[in-house]
């Protein structure tokens, strides 16, 4: 169960930043990047089938579980290869390393319930009727929709 | 005592973060890092053990022996001229990466890239294909 992003609707509040910041005492795994004044983009873990990361993570504290790729931060040594493994930079490394968890133990993962603009999202089947639809209204009407 | 394999070693601080007794101190500049062992005469073995490269092993005490120090130049980022990682640690992620991944169109280049422009570079592709979808329509 990742996290859809649907850009268009981002207003680049970072309220998911404060969010994910608050849920893991201080430490934000997710970062809002304004794309000049065109966008502005949540960068956060893809939870990557092939997960770069845990192939580098030589201690085991890395690994997929299901959908998510997990993190166990009792084995980790804070080496810090998972963070250069990461094709989006979205792993740190701080003394140990931290990414996206999906907030485990919660329902919903934090950053989903905060956004008031409903641009993040974990059931993908809306996403990506939201994401048809729109394109399918491009299509008819052509211009912004 | 510790004895390190020049050769095998990442600069990667593991070994300096699981050592319990502050025997393996490290210091980071700007654009380089080094790692001291110290002279130890614990039976611990942890740093051995969660050592990435495999680099070190316990040899006998021996008071004549030097204590060994390694110094590594941090790579700068191909974009920003950041310096943000060990040669030996990327070189590592280089390897450790399955053939069929390197074979991706953008191949390995990424690695030479910090983690800071990572996210850029991805912010900016999510948002040229949005302006993309957008624009299609209406060219």
């Amino acid at each position: 169960m990742p996290v859809y992003v649907d850009i268009s609707r981002c207003i680049g509040c970072r309220s998911c930043e404060v969010a994910c910041k608050r849920v893991h005492g201080g430490k934000g795994h997710v970062n809002v990047h304004m794309a000049g004044d065109r966008a502005s983009v949540p960068i956060f873990c893809h939870h990557c089938e092939e997960a770069t990361c845990t192939m580098a993570c030589f201690s085991g504290a890395l690994y997929k579980d299901g959908e998510r790729t997990a993190f166990a931060v009792e084995k980790c040594t804070g080496c810090g290869l998972c963070r250069l493994a990461c094709p989006f930079g979205v792993v740190w490394t701080d003394k140990l390393a931290h990414k996206c968890d999906l907030c485990q133990g919660r329902e919903t993962p934090t950053c989903v319930v905060t956004c008031p603009a409903n641009a993040l999202s974990t059931d993908f089947e809306a996403a990506s009727k939201r994401a048809r639809t729109r394109a399918a209204l491009v299509a008819a009407y052509g211009g912004r929709v | 005592m510790i004895k390190v394999d020049k050769n095998l070693c990442l600069g990667c601080f593991s070994c300096s973060n699981v050592c319990p007794n502050q025997n393996i101190v490290r210091e980071e500049t700007e654009d380089k890092r080094s790692i001291h062992w110290k002279k130890c005469k614990e039976e611990c073995d942890l740093c051995v053990e969660f050592c990435p490269g495999k680099a070190l092993s316990l040899v006998p005490f021996d008071p004549a022996c030097e204590e060994p120090t390694l110094t590594f130049d941090l790579v700068a980022c191909k974009i920003c001229g950041a310096r943000y990682a060990t040669e030996p640690m990327l070189r590592r992620i280089e390897a450790s990466l399955p053939r069929e991944l390197q074979k991706d169109s953008t191949g390995l280049a990424w690695i030479w890239v910090c983690p800071v422009c990572r996210r850029k570079i991805e912010a900016e592709r999510a948002t040229k294909q949005m302006v993309l979808g957008r624009s299609r329509a209406n060219p």
